[in-house]
């Protein structure tokens, strides 16, 4: 019997507990979906009415007019009489009645006692498996001994040991070194985004030294192009524009650039890495903050039509998806929405802000005068606003003899002035009644008869004009009570507005507004701006010519805008996020104190608790022991170089990303960068100076076979120009090139532009139409790499583009001092090529030149457009 | 369809291997390493190879074309029963339609009077009555129907199938985008984003009337063709010689047959965008304007293998009639008779049932009035997510028929709802497309047109 009792509980708990699991089931989707939708907007974070429906005690304790749920009798449940709508005064939702299965849906989970789990499921619970923590790339970075090879000669250095070790396990062996003359136009372009000049090539060629390669490297590395060039890598990770992506119109950031410039200052100093990445994410926080702060463009010129933050600093600093998590936990990399919105909160705390380049007292001087301009400027609107309006309606009491005088001059062809003298009419007021009433079609009807003059009663007509104007007089006053005394745009949207039938209103638009209609820029009798002048004297003037005078003298006392930097400031009161269940922000989820990715930390995330905790985000992500962080950027880094990376997908670290090719070498190089204190000079003189990245582009047929994808880089990868090294390049080429650093962009269309490419303004809104062409990168989102292209369309470039028939001009006269074509031709191509022509080129170019002096800029055109031109 | 994120390496012979065929077959250019224009070949055999999309910017209303609604005579001025939806302003009582609807063709499907032109083609279209989207919002609704996202930063319709198909003209760009100005957004409409570059879309402004402001770098003004052919021979030569010195590089190959076609487009894009080619009597058909141009410039480029025309009404968002629904007579003044003329001239050669062609705009309008102007007169509606039309005719499209409905007053989609998502995997599956297998990996994961979503709409294929 004692044993039957006790099963007997037994099997009543565990019914119980079924229960509870389907009823949590029927809430998540029958329930909180329908709630999230129509309730959360106002009852959560707003609290309209007093009720916050975040949980079964806060529907308990209710709002004003008491608890929202009642357990013991469903059926009087308040929620349950709004959403039926049966008491006149509380009706809910307000945009409607709910659905009649929602309505008992609801009613069934109150019986059922309105169980309300804390979190939705997919937050229970999360936690991170062995084997999610044991993908390779969260592992600690660990430098292995580059491993011993067979052909020590070939592989002096630990980088070249790694790549020559997996080539032989594979039967590999590495093609021939290239040409002193390929490798010193490769380096240059890598690192300076130039070509060699010849003379360099002439030096590095006689260059007898060991370290003739060296030099080399350490002379570009010191130029300032270097910064032009690799800035302008990491730009297109932080997706930098010039301007922002406005629906309509074009929106420039003036001051943009700075952050451009100070990229490109960055890599030119070598700033470490590690300050690299926390100036951008916190550079108001750090040590010499002057130097710092311009990183935070990264942030402040984000994208505004969507929060990419998270997204861009997961994948660009860690190379993790992060938002992936935003509705749901990450399907493959151990990232729970918590994470998300944990991360999500240090930029939701921020704000944007600039940081003058000029003293207070500048910036207070530039504000206060520019509202002093404002100000004006309202006060002179406004004058003219009411003079013109009390003017169309003193014109308007003589409609009847303009109408009648207009007759006159359209059908008697009466001449306008003589017609207007005659009937002491404004010459001018009669003529746009003239032109107006000469339409084809008006659309309303009010003017139907006109043409048919017998019938169109003038006198009529003005009374109606006067009419509809005080009709509209006095719906404006009455709708601006209802405004609240304010037509602010967001008051529109609650109040409930009067207007003019629609006749009277074209009619009303037509005769007095101050907007442009048809072919009008304003009402026929609306007279705007500088218009009005002729119909005021006396007081009227002097009070206009007054405000004028006076604008004019506080504009003139204007300054101009002083130069900012654009950055992020935190918000003074932080707050948590909390999590958007399924993505939804109506439908919110537990709270997500403001932290960094629980895989990357020891033990449980640390809520940050600095500001908005951007400091303690920076130091987590810019940490030797992250291990994403250096590998990331030492594959970005190896990527520049080889032409693609040993983790191919360059923002991808995690399950879904491509495992590296060469794992240890990975790390290697990872360890190196944190050990030289994070230089990336110091790994760029690394790596060029290996032989593996000395490689010819020689093929192989066993090789190939092997490994077609050169994934052993058992050969150089040969690449295209990206447009930036194309473009300055045909500069370089013609002795045109602009070398003046940083500063205000300058759009690529307007001709005398010959600055380098990465000046060039980057836009969100209307990419320029070359850079797209070439496969620059689209701005409005993070980029790791480019994918390069050989269309037609780009091909029309090189054959009818005049940018590049101008540098073929150029190039042609440059050529002219030497005497005769084949002098000629052996100058071009040691400037283009730093070598000779061979016999059948030289051959082929003189034929060509043969027919006509005027076949030079054509002959010129020719080889910068030639595949040795564009590939190295 | 996966690509690599890299083309490097790829030799002649895998690519003519993997790909089935021969040089002759596909021209070398089209299939190598750098070049992806060539035709790939679809899923399963196609209905439809090409894609017009005549896109109605701003938001047409739905109860004043394509879905009749007496009801909302019945109830004007009364405030709707059921409630209003939400949508981006306040909306009042229930407006009539100012238009009468009149049964069309042998079908007899309703269609306004402002379209009295188009319902004479009605028994070739499918009116599909039941679209809704996320947002009553222009930027996200562009993009939604567009990319099948409703954030920037994903691969347009034209760029996935040119991705998906390649084009069938090397002379011609695969996806002709033609708009007076710009739409809402602009360019974000027809990027690549991370496909390659060459399948963006080719923005033509078609207010412009001479064919060579249309293309950048179409015609060159100094050089004569004659000259230009010498230049391109000796090109050839000198490319030859380093190729031979550099040892076989399909990509350097593919660049030299690349500058050909080039060549070669200049004449052949030149012709295929001056209309006046077209006899008078056509030219009249279609009417005049920038979007009976569009129209005309359509059914020509589809003629010469184009991928995909979009064209997108007008600059900005003219269908965006927020006071005054009357102006919807004005602008179908000038789109009524073009869209006839493009089904009837693609009737008539034959090229509708190789042609889909997709009329819509981002959503619908309110069936309720809007009245969130000041002292204006209220005769207009708001957006409307939740219930607008699309029509779908050509290529494997079943023709006189409706497809789902809205609500009574046509608030909402109630009966068989369609997302643009499922207009895309639609459209992709009239193309022997499945949109599930078209994929693209970036950064990692594949991404597709439809996400994650998207349903073929069997019941309207032909």
């Amino acid at each position: 019997m004692r044993l039957l009792g006790l099963l007997g509980t037994l099997a009543l708990a565990s019914i119980v507990q079924a229960q509870r699991t389907d009823s949590i089931e029927f809430f998540e989707t029958k329930v909180r979906p329908v709630l999230a939708k129509n309730c959360f907007s106002c009852h959560t974070q707003a609290k309209l009415g007093g009720l916050e429906m975040i949980s079964r005690d806060a529907l308990l304790k209710g709002g004003k007019s008491g608890p929202a749920i009642n357990i013991e009798r469903p059926e009087e449940s308040l929620l349950l009489k709004a959403v039926r709508q049966t008491d006149d005064k509380l009706k809910m939702p307000p945009g409607g009645k709910l659905p009649y299965a929602e309505i008992e849906s609801i009613l069934a989970w109150i019986r059922r006692g309105a169980v309300w789990p804390a979190a939705s499921k997919a937050q229970e619970g999360y936690h991170i498996t062995a084997e999610q923590r044991a993908w390779w790339a969260f592992q600690p970075v660990r430098k292995t001994e580059p491993p011993e090879v067979g052909d020590r000669a070939w592989a002096q250095t630990p980088v070249d040991r790694f790549l020559l070790a997996a080539m032989e396990k594979r039967g590999l062996k590495p093609v021939a070194q290239a040409s002193r003359h390929d490798w010193i136009r490769r380096v240059t372009y890598d690192l300076t985004g130039l070509p060699p000049k010849p003379e360099d090539v002439d030096a590095f060629l006689r260059d007898r030294s060991k370290e003739y390669k060296a030099r080399v490297v350490e002379r570009l590395l010191a130029s300032p192009q270097y910064g032009e060039r690799w800035g302008r890598f990491w730009l297109d990770v932080a997706r930098y524009s010039d301007d922002q992506l406005n629906s309509t119109q074009d929106e420039p950031y003036d001051n943009a650039f700075r952050y451009r410039d100070w990229v490109i200052q960055a890599f030119n100093d070598d700033m470490p890495y590690d300050v690299f990445v926390k100036a951008q994410i916190a550079g108001d926080r750090l040590p010499g903050r002057e130097k710092m702060i311009a990183g935070l463009g990264f942030y402040a010129l984000s994208p505004q039509f969507q929060d990419d933050r998270v997204d861009v600093t997961g994948k660009a600093f860690l190379g993790l998806t992060v938002a992936c998590a935003t509705c749901h936990d990450h399907k493959f990399d151990p990232i729970p929405t918590k994470d998300y919105y944990a991360m999500l909160g240090v930029f939701t705390n921020t704000t944007l802000g600039e940081y003058p380049l000029a003293g207070e007292d500048v910036v207070r001087n530039y504000k206060a005068k520019k509202a002093a301009v404002d100000e004006e400027q309202q006060k002179l609107d406004k004058f003219l606003d009411e003079q013109a309006k009390e003017l169309s309606e003193i014109l308007a009491y003589r409609t009847a003899d303009y109408i009648r005088a207009a007759r006159g001059v359209i059908n008697e062809k009466t001449g306008l002035k003589e017609a207007a003298a005659a009937a002491k009419l404004d010459a001018g007021t009669l003529e746009r009644w003239r032109d107006y009433l000469s339409m084809p079609s008006h659309e309303h009807s009010f003017l139907k008869d006109w043409k048919d003059g017998g019938k169109f009663d003038d006198k009529a007509f003005q009374k109606t004009l006067l009419d509809v104007l005080a009709e509209w007089k006095d719906v404006e006053n009455k709708n601006y009570i209802r405004l609240g005394g304010s037509n602010a745009r967001n008051d529109l949207a609650g109040a409930d507005l009067l207007s003019l039938p629609r006749e009277k209103w074209l009619l009303w638009r037509d005769i007095f507004s101050a907007q442009r209609f048809g072919k009008f820029d304003t009402g026929i009798l609306y007279y705007k701006g500088a218009a009005i002048d002729r119909f005021l004297a006396g007081e009227w003037k002097w009070r206009l010519d007054n405000l004028r005078a006076e604008l004019e003298r506080r504009k003139k006392e204007a300054p101009e805008r002083y130069p900012y930097y654009h950055i992020v400031e935190d918000k003074p009161q932080i707050r948590n996020e909390r999590i958007h269940i399924r993505g939804s922000a109506d439908n919110l989820g537990e709270e997500a104190p403001r932290a960094f990715l629980s895989i990357l930390c020891d033990g449980p995330p640390k809520a940050f608790t600095q500001g908005s905790g951007r400091l303690e985000l920076a130091e987590a992500i810019a940490n030797p022991k992250n291990p994403l962080t250096a590998r990331v950027m030492a594959n970005r880094v190896w990527y520049e170089l080889f032409g693609a990376g040993i983790v191919r997908t360059l923002s991808n670290f995690g399950q879904l990303g491509e495992k590296p090719s060469h794992p240890e070498l990975l790390d290697f190089l990872a360890a190196r960068l944190v050990e030289h204190g994070w230089s990336l000079k110091a790994l760029i003189r690394e790596l060029t100076l290996t032989s593996a990245y000395g490689l010819s582009y020689g093929s192989d047929p066993k090789n190939f076979t092997e490994d077609p994808d050169n994934r052993l880089l058992w050969r150089a990868n040969r690449r295209r120009l990206d447009i930036e090294a194309l473009r300055d390049s045909l500069l370089a080429a013609s002795g045109e090139l602009d070398g003046k650093l940083g500063g205000p962009p300058v759009s690529l269309t307007s001709e005398g532009n010959k600055r380098r490419t990465v000046y060039g303004f980057v836009s969100r809104r209307k990419l320029d139409g070359t850079l797209s062409l070439f496969d620059f990168p689209n701005p409005n989102s993070t980029s790791e790499l480019r994918t390069p292209t050989a269309t037609p369309l780009q091909q029309l470039y090189f054959l009818n583009s005049k940018f590049l028939m101008d540098r073929a001009a150029a190039l042609s006269a440059l050529l002219s001092r030497q005497p005769g074509n084949a002098e000629r031709i052996k100058q071009a191509y040691r400037l283009l090529f730093y070598r000779e022509p061979g016999k059948a080129e030289l051959e082929a170019g003189l034929a060509f030149l043969q027919s006509n002096d005027k076949s030079w800029p054509l002959y010129a055109q020719v080889l910068l457009s030639s595949n040795e031109f564009v590939y190295y | 369809m996966n690509s690599s994120t890299t083309n490097r390496g790829f030799s002649r012979r895998q690519a003519l291997s993997a790909l089935g065929g021969g040089f002759g077959l596909l021209g070398l250019s089209g299939v190598l390493a750098g070049s992806t224009a060539g035709p790939r070949g679809p899923h399963f055999p196609p209905k439809a190879k090409h894609v017009i999309y005549l896109f109605l910017n701003g938001g047409p209303s739905h109860v004043d074309t394509f879905d009749p609604k007496p009801m909302l005579t019945k109830y004007h001025g009364k405030p709707a029963p059921s409630g209003n939806l939400k949508t981006e302003r306040k909306t009042g009582t229930l407006l009539a339609s100012p238009f009468p609807f009149r049964k069309c063709g042998q079908s007899g499907i309703e269609i306004s009077e402002i379209f009295t032109e188009l319902g004479k083609h009605i028994d070739d279209i499918c009116v599909i009555r039941s679209m809704h989207t996320e947002r009553p919002n222009h930027e996200p609704s562009l993009l939604m129907l567009n990319s099948g996202h409703v954030l920037p930063g994903h691969p347009s319709m034209g760029a996935w199938l040119n991705y998906g198909l390649g084009t069938e003209n090397q002379n011609l760009p695969g996806f002709v985008v033609l708009c007076p100005g710009l739409p809402v957004i602009g360019p974000q409409l027809w990027t690549s984003a991370y496909l390659p570059a060459t399948y963006q879309g080719t923005h033509i402004p078609n207010n412009e009337t001479e064919p060579e402001k249309l293309i950048q770098y179409l015609r060159n003004k100094q050089i004569s063709l004659p000259e230009q052919r010498r230049q391109l021979d000796l090109l050839e030569k000198l490319n030859r010689i380093h190729l031979r010195q550099e040892g076989d590089d399909p990509q350097l190959e593919s660049r030299i047959e690349s500058m050909e076609t080039a060549y070669r487009m200049q004449t052949e894009a030149f012709e295929a965008f001056d209309i006046n080619k077209e006899p008078k009597a056509v030219r009249d058909l279609y009417g005049d304007g920038p979007f009976a141009r569009g129209c005309l410039l359509a059914r020509r480029l589809v003629e010469r293998g184009v991928r995909m025309v979009q064209i997108y009404y007008g600059n900005g968002q003219p269908w965006d009639n927020h006071d005054d629904i009357l102006i919807h007579k004005k602008l179908a003044l000038t789109s009524d008779q073009p869209m006839a003329a493009l089904l009837g001239d693609l009737k008539r050669t034959g090229l509708l049932k190789e042609t889909l062609v997709i009329i819509g705009g981002e959503f619908g309008r309110t069936p309720a009035v809007e009245v969130s102007g000041l002292v204006k007169f209220q005769n207009g509606r708001d957006h409307n997510n939740h219930g607008f039309s699309v029509l779908l005719a050509g290529g494997g499209i079943k023709g006189g028929m409706t497809y789902g409905n809205t609500d009574e007053f046509g608030f909402q989609a109630v009966e068989k709802p369609v997302h643009p998502h499922d207009i895309h995997a639609t459209a992709l599956h009239c193309l022997g497309i499945d949109h599930t297998r078209l994929t693209y990996r970036y950064s990692g994961r594949d991404f597709r047109l439809t996400d994650v979503f998207g349903n073929v709409i069997h019941d309207v294929l032909a």
